[in-house]
């Protein structure tokens, strides 16, 4: 009987050992957040006939991350930008950058990126990951700075920003079709997720 | 950018390319056939495109990344071989044509693969319908469009078929640059001079001869151009079919009254009557240019 006892005792333990590592390890699982549009902004520049900057910004992204405070290796980043969202306040030059002289946005419809690692630094998270543009991937690795958070009615919010320079010619955009706008292009990431 | 000097260039060497090699094979064949003849203008085309790319520097990818890369990679390659294998073998016919077809069938697909063009062969059964049945669409008026061309050349022969082809595929090369695709459009610059040489230096070998391996390369060509420029250009199917069946009209020679006039004036009217509608799609596309350009060069236009 009282063997017995021992043993029920000892199952009991075990069950509410296991929930309450489950529900520690709960605790510390990364917040997954979406890609808040209203609030975010992926813009870019290229230098025209290299006296001056031409300024633009894609329209339509969509992405998510998932912070792990306790483990930031494991935080993970994603983001999709619509190529033919691209937007430089001139209708016709828009057109003409969709072109598959420029983006070829009907056969390369979209622009991405996704993390291959992360690890902290000081104000933000160096994140290293595949950039994909024009049908050519290449890694790279962007400096987010931020990571603050913020709870806005009811939902925690967090930001990052980042710079990303890269050369076209690196995405097999032609060198012959880069004429007066500059082969290097700078893009700028203002990202703003909600926790889901 | 835009070159015209290269283009000039690019074009003249291919065309000096393929005037030679036809001159090398009428002067080591003895007698000149028709069948050397149609298998010497597929090796002259080849050759011409190869050094007219070459001078312009294409930058083509390997495995094809693009409708370009595809048209330039596969589908011209192909044709020329298969019109090789046609010209040294011709007989049967039928076997010939069922050939052509097949790769006429094939040609929109191999084009579109990885584009947004092809969604809906990811997804659910109804969103496959539009792209179904717009390249079946388009494998049909290119075959129909090549057998109909094919037809009137073995009908009548002469050179002017082939050159109101390569006409028809100039302007559609101009048309796609002033759309805003450059690339495109440069691409028919050796195209075109190739065709043109080949088939004047194919003329003087063998008189009032219908070699048809012209025909076939320069009808896939045209067909691919327009495609390109359809589907990830900006040209509409409207100008897209209007220049695909523009050749056609060389058929009106074969009324009555003009069949069996002099060589030459059949070829003049001919040519005459596909410069017309060629003529008024550069006035339109040159009108579309420049008001495209007007805000893009940030002029003012009303001061």
């Amino acid at each position: 009987m009282s063997m017995r006892r021992n043993f029920l005792d000892l199952a009991r333990a075990a069950v509410v050992g296991t929930i309450l590592c489950a529900a520690g390890q709960l605790g510390y699982a990364a917040d997954e957040y979406a890609y808040d549009l209203v609030h975010s902004s992926v813009s870019f520049k290229a230098r025209h006939l290299d006296i001056s900057w031409i300024h633009g910004r894609f329209n339509e992204v969509d992405g998510k991350f998932s912070l792990d405070r306790e483990n930031p290796s494991k935080s993970t980043f994603e983001l999709t930008i619509k190529a033919d969202s691209v937007d430089t306040a001139n209708k016709a030059r828009d057109e003409h950058l969709r072109q598959p002289d420029y983006f070829d946005t009907k056969q390369f419809p979209t622009i991405e990126f996704k993390s291959t690692s992360t690890k902290v630094i000081e104000g933000g998270y160096e994140v290293t990951g595949d950039f994909t543009m024009h049908g050519k991937t290449k890694k790279v690795t962007l400096v987010l700075k931020g990571g603050k958070e913020h709870l806005f009615k009811d939902v925690k919010r967090v930001a990052f920003s980042t710079e990303l320079s890269l050369k076209r010619s690196d995405f097999g955009f032609d060198k012959n079709a880069i004429g007066p706008i500059g082969d290097e292009a700078i893009i700028l990431i203002d990202c703003e997720g909600m926790r889901k | 950018m835009p070159d015209p000097v290269l283009y000039l260039q690019a074009m003249g060497f291919a065309a000096f390319a393929s005037a030679m090699l036809i001159f090398i094979v009428v002067g080591a064949v003895h007698p000149v056939t028709l069948k050397w003849m149609n298998v010497a203008s597929v090796l002259a085309i080849g050759l011409g495109l190869v050094v007219g790319y070459g001078l312009l520097a294409f930058r083509l990818n390997w495995p094809p990344a693009n409708g370009l890369d595809r048209l330039l990679l596969v589908i011209v390659p192909a044709t020329l071989v298969l019109e090789l294998i046609v010209s040294c073998w011709s007989e049967p016919r039928r076997i010939a044509w069922l050939m052509r077809f097949f790769l006429a069938a094939a040609i929109p697909r191999i084009l579109l693969p990885g584009s947004v063009h092809l969604d809906g062969f990811h997804g659910e059964a109804r969103l496959l319908l539009k792209p179904v049945a717009e390249l079946i669409a388009c494998s049909v008026l290119l075959a129909g469009t090549w057998r109909m061309l094919s037809w009137l050349s073995e009908r009548s022969g002469g050179c002017s078929i082939p050159l109101a082809l390569a006409l028809t595929i100039q302007c559609t090369g101009l048309t796609i640059m002033m759309a805003g695709y450059i690339k495109g459009g440069a691409a028919t610059f050796p195209l075109t001079a190739t065709l043109v040489a080949t088939t004047l230096a194919a003329s003087l070998a063998v008189k009032r001869s219908s070699i048809t391996a012209t025909i076939g390369i320069g009808m896939v060509e045209l067909f691919g151009i327009l495609f390109i420029g359809r589907f990830f250009g900006r040209i509409s199917t409207g100008f897209a079919l209007t220049m695909l069946v523009t050749p056609l009209l060389c058929w009106v020679s074969e009324f009555p009254t003009l069949r069996h006039r002099k060589p030459w004036l059949v070829g003049a009217v001919r040519l005459l009557l596909v410069a017309i509608p060629l003529i008024a799609a550069l006035v339109l596309a040159k009108l579309d240019f420049d008001r495209a350009m007007t805000p893009l060069l940030g002029q003012l236009i009303n001061v």
